[in-house]
């Protein structure tokens, strides 16, 4: 019964912060250009920020160097390559794959 | 509008070609999405909460550190409220997405955009930024965002029921957590170019490995926040600059010079 009045709180919560800039920036008003500019690097900076946390930290400790680095090391260069997600989707998983296989 | 008698499910064939566009352009993150949602499924079993709401929650919060989090912290014995907390503060990421896709949803009819705000995550929200420029038309856009979001929440919640159905099936020692930041850096890589970017990446970076310490995973919100800060004053280049720097073909470019 907690656990579902938790995610309950948590899903209402969640959905009010999903639909907070959609209602208060939407509508047709046009949007100072400096705030334009702002929105445009919304995607990079997040995602980079997951990133950093998810590869490079384990909780708050540093993560220890190996197949992680490498793979993700691999991903990045073929993402740069090709520019495309699925290669560099499925350049990582082969990458970390093999690493983890060579016993790293 | 002759096609309306070749419609399926009242929805006709050009929704549906720009809702399959949509799925196309996530599809490489669903394998991603099904094994986090595996990885719930399997903790919310091992943390013994009913299978029942375990599901709810996937379809209800629909972000899954969250929903991690926040199953770590009922086993862990905390407060209700802390959980609760914890969870939102995680996903006050979902803001940013949310104010960069306002103009972006700006066009669509109210329910549109209380809708697609429910499927939102940070996978669907990114790649609907992306390719947003390329559907001028609202109608078609909001199907292609549809299309991006709508079945990739379905497959993150076939995952959890698959986890908690399955229990942990993964072995550790396939670590499968490094699909996280794979999944992120496919995302982020190839769309980077343009200088204010970089540099936004450069100090996010920067700030949420400054910031490991912090609680509730500050660290990330942080770094994001002051990645687009800093990014936002770094001046753009002209865009011929850009497309004289790079004379590979640009995926956006025929767009630009059309609309222009």
């Amino acid at each position: 019964m907690t656990a579902f009045l938790v995610f309950t709180a948590a899903a209402v919560g969640t959905y009010l912060i999903r639909l907070s800039g959609v209602a208060l920036l939407g509508g047709d008003r046009e949007l100072p250009p400096g705030v334009t500019r702002a929105l445009a690097l919304v995607g990079p900076a997040a995602m980079a920020a997951i990133v950093a946390n998810a590869l490079l930290l384990d909780g708050t400790e540093w993560r220890g160097f190996g197949a992680w680095h490498l793979a993700a090391v691999v991903a990045t260069g073929v993402a740069l390559w090709k520019r495309s997600m699925g290669v560099t989707v499925a350049a990582g998983v082969v990458a970390f794959g093999a690493l983890l296989l060579a016993g790293l | 509008m002759s096609t309306r008698e070749r419609t399926f499910l009242r929805i006709g064939p050009q929704q549906w070609a720009d809702t399959w566009a949509g799925i196309r352009a996530v599809a490489p993150l669903m394998p991603g999405a099904v094994l986090f949602g595996l990885a719930f499924g399997a903790l919310v079993r091992v943390a013994g909460i009913n299978a029942w709401v375990g599901n709810y929650a996937s379809v209800t919060v629909v972000a899954g550190a969250s929903q991690i989090a926040m199953v770590e912290q009922l086993r862990a014995g905390a407060p209700a409220a802390i959980a609760v907390l914890t969870a939102l503060v995680i996903n006050a990421r979902l803001a940013l997405y949310s104010a960069a896709l306002a103009p972006v949803f700006s066009a669509f009819p109210r329910r549109w955009r209380l809708g697609l705000a429910h499927v939102m995550t940070d996978q669907s929200a990114v790649v609907s930024l992306q390719h947003a420029e390329r559907w001028p038309d609202p109608v078609r856009r909001r199907w292609f965002i549809w299309g991006a979001s709508g079945p990739f929440v379905a497959v993150w919640a076939m995952g959890t029921a698959a986890g908690i159905a399955l229990g942990p099936v993964i072995p550790d020692s396939w670590q499968i957590g490094f699909i996280v930041p794979l999944m992120f850096l496919a995302v982020l890589v190839p769309g980077l170019r343009d200088s204010p970017a970089l540099v936004a990446v450069a100090v996010s970076v920067a700030v949420v490995l400054l910031g490991r310490d912090l609680p509730y995973g500050l660290n990330v919100l942080g770094g994001a926040l002051a990645g687009i800060t800093a990014g936002a004053m770094v001046p753009r280049r002209a865009r011929t600059d850009d497309a004289a720097a790079e004379p590979a073909a640009r995926p956006a470019l025929e767009d630009e010079q059309g609309a222009s």
